[in-house]
């Protein structure tokens, strides 16, 4: 979890707003922070901010020994994002130095239609000489640059925009069923203009984009999971598998 | 020239190649034991089965024929140079000026039999159509005008209206006046007739192996400096660019072969995934090796020479440069088939790849990571398919789970020493193995574990995608494991 971003931060209110979603601009340098778990959400944002309808290819930039989860992008979810998987080129660097001289090739490169570096944890390679070096050669070419940092510490990089991106509550469908993606997006900061605005967006199907939405979900009463039923009806006996399974099955034995 | 390639079989076997004509079983090719049983070519199989009871048959392959003769053709070249196919059955060779390097025609001849290793029938004359004419219709040494008409290989019609003319021979037809032959049986006879006769020219398209590209630089003084090493590289480049747009191919493989004057030699190669032909392109990818290798180029005393060579082409047409360079096939450096080449030079080929999809339902193996070309096929999208994650864990990472009902999805499961409590689930999804790929597979309780997957999402609002390994009358106790993560 971040360290930076206390949990109480998150039970706030979404701030009254006059503004609209700042948009991830072309010839820019964005980055996206969160956590592990929400790094499907804060992957799904920077897909989201791709052109879909074009057929430039997208470069993910990865290193494969800093990554705290090995898993790799699902085709298939990526058509339910309207992006093409066929558009994907993966690169798979050695290390973090590795990732930035192939993001920055890709960053000159006017043929792409964007460049998305994944990174994990302390990442010392980028500061401010190797993240302006990418505001310049994505100025250049006119092609997005979006660092998404996972699990990290916030620290000054020459980045135009800075995002905190969390999983969201999406409003269920029938049959309890969990809704279409919704994030919560921090604009935490923004180089010449306001920064510090809260929107929570949900996938819309018909328009193939994240549209903003306002939390309709009733917030879950933790307590109902988290306490056995009462004695007042026959308590269920909870299925348990995996490890602890086996030591409750060995107990009852 | 050697003539009908018969396929080996028992010399006392009388054999034959079919091939079917409208509804018919037709001889395509008769051995000489078959032939000797009065089998010929042309004939049903029905009545060659009742002539000749054992006869054994194939069908014929035309393509492997082909494919024959022009391995036939290639080898032949070891004789002479202007070799040309005569198809389906037949080689040209012009063996003017080589045959006193094998000791004679005859010699020569002896041994291109020997070597096609088939049964074959060959001539000599002082121009190739004769020389077809004598193999196809006549004999070694004979005389073109004692030829029969058939050598002119008219239509049946034609050579019926020859002989009932009377005459029998090709001298017999060179004799008359050209203007009657050719009102009577067309312009295309007199023109057998004068090439045979050796009136007109009858070249032969002879195969030839393309020159290989490549380029070469000698020095007179050794050069000490790779910068200028690089340069003459540069030059090299530009002339084998030359070299491969006059033939309209692109380099995929280019070798650089540096030659010390201490005798040492360094060898630098470059792929490239599409043909190129740009020296910017092939220039940058060799910069890009020369900073990848583990020892620096060393220049010692000096490179006394430099070779470059292109061993791998591919067509390459040439290509218009679109007037908006926006839709990412722009040529050049920038593309990103060049960009994508730079990256697997520095990286590897394998540390660059694209998703392709397969056909198959079981989710790890629905997309394949196949090396990068820039250019792939769209995936197919059709709506309706169940939601699938957009990030896939590789492998499958156990969870322990705690359920309310066997065959429902978890109430709380623990990941990576979290507690996620479920919300809201969907599912199941059963994914059945797929029994037919595995050994056994077909006998009841051999088929694999099914899969029931989940899409659940836990009190902080992720998703994710579980899945219950094994049915409960499949294992007693199925372990849960997390696959993959929705946005």
């Amino acid at each position: 979890m971040f360290q930076h971003a206390p949990s109480a931060v998150a039970r706030l209110p979404l701030a009254a707003r006059a503004e609209a979603l700042p948009a991830l601009g072309a010839g820019q340098l964005h980055e996206i922070h969160a956590a592990a778990d929400d790094w499907a959400a804060a992957l799904a944002f920077a897909f989201a901010a791709i052109d879909a309808a074009g057929r430039r290819p997208v470069m993910l930039v990865h290193a494969a020994r800093q990554a705290v989860l090995s898993m790799q992008p699902y085709g298939e979810g990526l058509i339910g994002l309207g992006l093409d998987p066929a558009r994907l080129v993966l690169v798979e660097a050695r290390d973090g130095t590795g990732m930035l001289r192939a993001g920055l090739e890709g960053a000159r490169c006017p043929g792409l239609a964007a460049v998305v570096l994944a990174s994990w944890r302390r990442f010392p390679e980028y500061a401010l000489t190797a993240s302006r070096r990418l505001v310049l050669a994505a100025e250049r070419s006119r092609v997005p640059v979006i660092m998404l940092r996972g699990d990290a510490e916030v620290r000054p990089s020459a980045a135009h925009q800075r995002w905190l991106v969390r999983s969201a509550r999406a409003s269920p469908r029938e049959a309890n069923a969990p809704g279409l993606p919704a994030l919560d997006v921090e604009l935490q900061r923004r180089r010449g203009g306001a920064s510090g605005g809260r929107w929570r967006l949900e996938w819309n199907d018909q328009d193939g984009c994240y549209r903003e939405a306002p939390d309709t979900t009733p917030t879950p009463d933790a307590g109902i999971h988290d306490t056995p039923l009462s004695g007042a009806v026959v308590c269920l006996s909870a299925v348990r598998t995996g490890l602890a399974g086996a030591a409750a099955a060995s107990r009852a034995a | 020239m050697p003539e009908p390639p018969l396929p080996a079989a028992p010399p006392e076997t009388p054999f034959a190649l079919v091939v079917r004509a409208g509804n018919a079983l037709r001889l395509s090719a008769v051995g000489a034991p078959a032939a000797r049983a009065g089998l010929g070519v042309g004939m049903t199989l029905a009545d060659a089965r009742a002539r000749c009871p054992t006869l054994q048959t194939r069908p014929h392959d035309p393509a492997a024929d082909a494919a024959l003769l022009e391995r036939l053709a290639a080898h032949m070249q070891r004789f002479t140079p202007m070799v040309a196919p005569d198809p389906p059955d037949g080689l040209i060779l012009d063996i003017t000026g080589c045959a006193h390097l094998f000791g004679g025609e005859a010699v020569l001849a002896a041994q291109a039999v020997a070597d096609a290793g088939l049964t074959t029938r060959h001539a000599f004359a002082a121009h190739a159509a004769a020389a077809r004419a004598l193999a196809r219709h006549g004999r070694a040494g004979g005389d073109v005008r004692d030829l029969p008409v058939t050598a002119l290989e008219l239509s049946a019609d034609a050579l019926s209206g020859l002989r009932r003319a009377g005459l029998a021979t090709l001298g017999d037809l060179a004799r008359r006046p050209m203007a009657g032959l050719a009102a009577r049986f067309g312009a295309d006879a007199v023109q057998r007739l004068r090439a045979i006769m050796g009136e007109v020219s009858n070249p032969i398209a002879a195969r030839q192996a393309p020159a290989a590209i490549g380029a070469r630089a000698r020095f007179a003084e050794p050069l000490a400096h790779t910068e200028a090493v690089l340069d003459v590289l540069e030059d090299l480049l530009v002339q084998t660019a030359r070299q491969m747009e006059a033939r309209a191919i692109g380099g995929r493989r280019f070798v650089v072969t540096l030659e010390r004057s201490d005798g040492a030699r360094r060898r630098l190669v470059v792929e490239t995934g599409l043909p190129v032909r740009d020296a910017a392109v092939v220039m940058r990818l060799l910069r890009e090796r020369i900073d990848s290798l583990s020892d620096p180029l060393d220049p010692g005393f000096g490179f006394d020479s430099l070779t470059l060579a292109v061993p791998r082409t591919q067509p390459l047409g040439a290509r218009q440069i679109a007037l908006d360079s926006g839709d990412g096939a722009s040529v050049g450096d920038d593309s990103v088939a060049a960009l994508i080449d730079r990256l697997a030079t520095r990286l590897g080929p394998d540390n660059i790849c694209q998703l392709r999809p397969r056909d198959t339902h079981i989710p790890e193996s629905a997309q394949q990571l196949v090396p990068a070309t820039g250019t792939a096929a769209p995936w197919p999208t059709d709506a309706g398919r169940p939601l699938r994650p957009l990030l896939l864990l590789d492998p499958p990472a156990a969870v322990t789970t705690i359920t309310s009902f066997p065959d429902g999805p978890p109430q709380r499961f623990r990941w990576r020493g979290q507690v996620h409590v479920v919300c809201h689930a969907e599912g199941p999804e059963r994914i059945a193995p797929e029994w037919w790929r595995r050994r056994d597979g077909h006998i009841p309780g051999q088929h694999g574990l099914t899969r029931d997957y989940y899409r659940v999402e836990d009190a902080e609002g992720r998703r994710f995608w579980l899945f219950r390994h094994g049915l409960y009358e499949e294992r007693s106790d199925p372990l849960w494991y997390i696959h993959g993560l929705f946005a």
